[in-house]
């Protein structure tokens, strides 16, 4: 190796060695001097000047200098309490984290105030939202409310200037005095909210000012009484032409007034708008809304003196009469409504009662035809021999009678119990699906007209069909459907037969079940018909009677239609399909016969009496053909698989009533 | 085989050779120092300028600087020689220089003051100048006063009151307020409280 090169081989290690031991200090020498250098006051990752809040408050902070001058030489209000804002939930912050387009602290032009909350909260949510300590747990609601926010009408562009929104956050929320949740400032801003509304909102300040709601809050400073955002919400504000803000209005009065919109929601106004519409009377078009007044108080529109112009704007004829009507009448205020609350025992007692006999007449029945059935002791149709002679039960005009019955009814139901429950979302569904309340009412009247048409046709043929046998029509004959002593002992003996104490008995032409279900809709008819005509244009009905029947009828008319709804669509449905001897079901109200045999041992008593009389032949025809069979299956599977479901919703609708 | 070794060495010693150079090129690395050598012979080492009327740059805030150097590049101030010497540099050499100079510590100079006055513009300062000039004029956002080198701060009131200089946003309103509330003495008043300071 020559000399030369391993000296520069030495030097070079020793030059390498020297200078790694020696520039590091070299480097750090900025650092280590003491006191605070300008790099200091810039953030080493971003390189953006890091502006403390100090520096903001020595000028925005300075209570003797509280506005300042634009270079346009108008004033401008500047100062920020900083007490306040320490004690802020946004304490913590850098005021530049708000004011982002702030970057130089003295100012090089003048400043827009350019805030944008929603990202910040969005963020900041989705970095702490899985903290275990729950410290930002708040900020879920914030980005709920600001959600709802966008959807509002204070988020859209402004008329005046289509660059900003109506309203923004900091308009409503003093960015630099937001409190935590139950602190100090919350429950001063509560009181302040009409205030802040009515910077821009001057008129309906002024006009809340005037009201009992106003004089409690802005007056006595009770911030249990309601301030604009309880009836208009906070965020979600919609102009009140709405039906969204209708409906958000009147369902907010009843977070105060509870009693009032639990008997609100029982009248036919308010069903129809829980359903989610808004064509019936609501809390502010009786009571009025931001001039709200007690009634004793003359001004006010539910005073006894302007209560009749009131119900005129939507009941235009109406009269005297109406001002008698219960709007919150209360069916369960004995005090109060006595009138009403009776007729509800007398509607509840004869549901109750009809029911609990019936049910309990269906689960014996059911439990004495499966044991016969398992013991092989029950009438059952012989396979080897099938039936081809068939007894003729019902003309034809009784056939088309039931089936137009059926359907009408039906349709009433629906359309009807859907006000019952409006609190149901099926309801909902089923008004939204048939267009509408109104279409619902026309639907509901249509079939009403229908369904009475039917019963008294019905009724014009039987007394004409008696009138034309009257030299020999026998009112208690074996073919009546009078009641009588035997249905009262075949009664009797049924239930005996179902606990296994007799034999089941032998029924005539008419059993005592069928005469029931006959004479039933006689009732039914009547008092649904008669209330359901007294609703049925009340303006007219008020020209003879007293508003308060519209409270009777409306609570007869849904009592009465909910028991014929549940009987029909389960005991009707037992005693005629589903009980084991009949199951699937029996088309003979639609094919108008039954198998001879059937006839036989379901009506005995009539079979022998014909037979007897030497009669039988005159009712005997053919088996139905192959299609006629299959169309009436088809028609009454149709017509209880409808019934079925509407006693599903029916009940459904019963099960989640509100209490 | 002997061949073979010379090679060996030769390329070792070359690599020891790059072994010692890559501490330098470390020292190459930040340009705005290397650039900053420039400015040395007016503000002095590091920015710490020995000739009163060169205002010390060291500690300087950076958005400052680049804001003085652009505006002496785009003729937008008045200059005596910093106009040329602006335009010869990028945006970004003029980072770099600025962070230099931030990243110094300002060595002051005693200057010759009247205390009195000092006195007087120390609370002239308070009232009127430190909201922006904060901590007495310490180095920050509106540039660097204490211990400024007064001569260049006369000079500088002279531009701004004669209309050389555009005023920053508010100082005219607060300087002619300064003037009516003491007079001509009042920016006088104020040079020497800022050259008081050390």
């Amino acid at each position: 190796m020559p000399r030369s090169s391993a000296l520069s081989r030495v030097t070079c290690l020793w030059v390498a060695f020297l200078s790694l031991i020696i520039m590091p200090p070299a480097y750090a020498e900025a650092e280590q001097s003491e006191g605070k250098l300008m790099i200091h006051n810039f953030d080493p990752e971003t390189g953006k000047r890091i502006i403390p809040n100090e520096r903001c408050l020595t000028c925005h902070g300075d209570e003797k200098q509280k506005t300042d001058v634009r270079d346009d030489g108008t004033p401008v209000k500047i100062f920020v309490h900083q007490k306040q804002i320490e004690a802020s939930v946004h304490g913590e912050l850098r005021c530049n984290d708000c004011h982002t387009t702030i970057e130089r602290v003295p100012h090089r032009k003048a400043p827009h105030v350019v805030v944008g909350c929603i990202e910040c909260h969005k963020e900041t949510w989705e970095k702490y939202k899985d903290d275990p300590d729950g410290k930002h747990k708040r900020l879920k609601v914030v980005n709920d409310q600001v959600g709802s926010y966008m959807q509002s009408i204070h988020a859209q562009p402004s008329k005046q200037d289509q660059a900003s929104t109506n309203a923004t956050c900091y308009d409503c929320h003093e960015a630099h005095n937001v409190g935590e949740l139950g602190s100090i400032q919350r429950k001063e801003k509560r009181l302040k909210n009409p205030e802040v509304c009515g910077r821009c909102h001057e008129e309906q300040l002024a006009d809340y000012r005037t009201s009992n709601h106003g004089k409690a809050v802005l007056e006595k400073g009770d911030s249990d009484s309601a301030v604009c955002s309880d009836c208009h919400t906070t965020h979600a504000i919609d102009k009140p032409e709405t039906d969204k803000a209708k409906l958000a209005i009147t369902k907010n009065c009843g977070d105060c007034h509870k009693e009032a919109q639990r008997t609100y929601f029982d009248s036919y106004h308010g069903q129809v708008h829980r359903l989610g519409y808004t064509n019936t009377a609501k809390c502010h078009d009786c009571h009025g809304s931001h001039k709200i007044q007690g009634e004793d108080d003359p001004t006010s529109e539910i005073h006894a003196n302007n209560r009749l112009e009131n119900c005129r704007v939507c009941h235009e004829e109406a009269n005297e009469n109406f001002l008698t009507f219960w709007p919150h009448g209360d069916a369960d205020d004995r005090a109060n409504y006595p009138g009403l609350w009776i007729f509800k025992v007398f509607m509840q007692i004869l549901i109750f009662s009809v029911m609990a006999f019936f049910w309990v007449h269906v689960v014996l029945w059911l439990y004495r035809e499966a044991m016969d059935h398992f013991q092989g002791k029950s009438f059952a149709e012989d396979l080897d021999h099938p039936d081809v002679v068939y007894f003729r039960r019902f003309p034809v005009v009784w056939r088309w009678i039931h089936g137009l019955f059926a359907i009408s009814t039906m349709t009433l139901i629906l359309t009807g119990t859907t006000l019952l429950f409006s609190h149901t979302g099926w309801a909902k569904a089923v008004v939204a699906f048939l267009g509408g309340t109104e279409m619902e009412g026309i639907i509901h009247r249509t079939a009403a007209v229908f369904w009475l048409g039917i019963f008294i046709s019905h009724l014009l043929i039987a007394i004409s069909n008696i009138w034309r046998k009257r030299a020999t029509f026998k009112w208690f004959g074996s073919t009546s459907m009078l009641p009588n002593m035997k249905d009262a002992r075949d009664l009797r003996d049924m239930f005996k037969w179902f606990l296994g104490r007799g034999e089941r008995p032998q029924f005539s032409q008419w059993t005592y079940w069928q005469k029931f279900d006959y004479w039933a809709p006689f009732w039914g008819a009547a008092v649904i018909g008669f209330s359901g005509i007294l609703l049925f244009a009340p303006e007219k009905t008020a020209l003879f009677l007293p508003g308060w029947m519209f409270n009777i009828a409306t609570l007869i008319h849904a009592e009465e239609a909910l028991l014929a709804a549940i009987f029909l669509n389960s005991v009707h449905f037992f005693n005629v399909h589903f009980r084991p001897e009949r199951f699937p079901m029996s088309t003979t109200i639609f094919t108008g016969v039954i198998p001879i045999e059937e006839f036989k041992h379901d009506h005995h008593v009539e079979y022998e009496r014909l037979v007897a009389n030497g009669e039988l032949d005159d009712y005997l025809v053919r088996r139905p053909s192959r299609r006629a069979d299959l169309a009436s299956s088809f028609i009454t599977t149709v017509l209880i698989m409808s019934g079925l479901a509407l006693l599903t919703l029916v009940l459904i609708g019963l099960m989640t009533t509100p209490s | 085989m002997k061949r073979n070794n010379t090679t060996s060495n030769n390329i070792y010693t070359l690599l020891l050779g790059m072994l010692a150079l890559v501490p330098a090129t470390v020292l190459a690395a930040p340009t705005g120092q290397a650039l900053s050598f420039t400015c040395a012979g007016c503000h002095g080492t590091d920015g710490s300028s020995v000739g009163p009327s060169m205002p010390a740059i060291a500690g300087m805030d950076p958005e400052v600087f680049v804001d003085a150097m652009k505006a002496y590049r785009d003729d937008q101030r008045n200059p005596t020689i910093m106009n040329r010497m602006a335009k010869a540099y990028s945006d970004k050499q003029f980072k770099d220089m600025a962070w230099f100079f931030a990243g110094q510590r300002l060595h002051l100079f005693p200057q010759e003051h009247d205390a009195a006055m000092a006195a007087r513009g120390a609370e002239l300062h308070k009232k009127y100048c430190e909201k922006c000039h904060e901590n007495g004029g310490r180095p920050g956002d509106a540039g660097t006063l204490a211990g400024q080198w007064m001569p260049y701060l006369e000079y500088t009131m002279d531009d701004f009151l004669n209309g050389k200089r555009k005023w920053p946003r508010k100082m005219r309103r607060k300087v002619d307020a300064a003037i009516a509330d003491e007079g001509q003495e009042a920016v006088p008043a104020i040079i020497h409280y800022y050259g008081s300071q050390q």
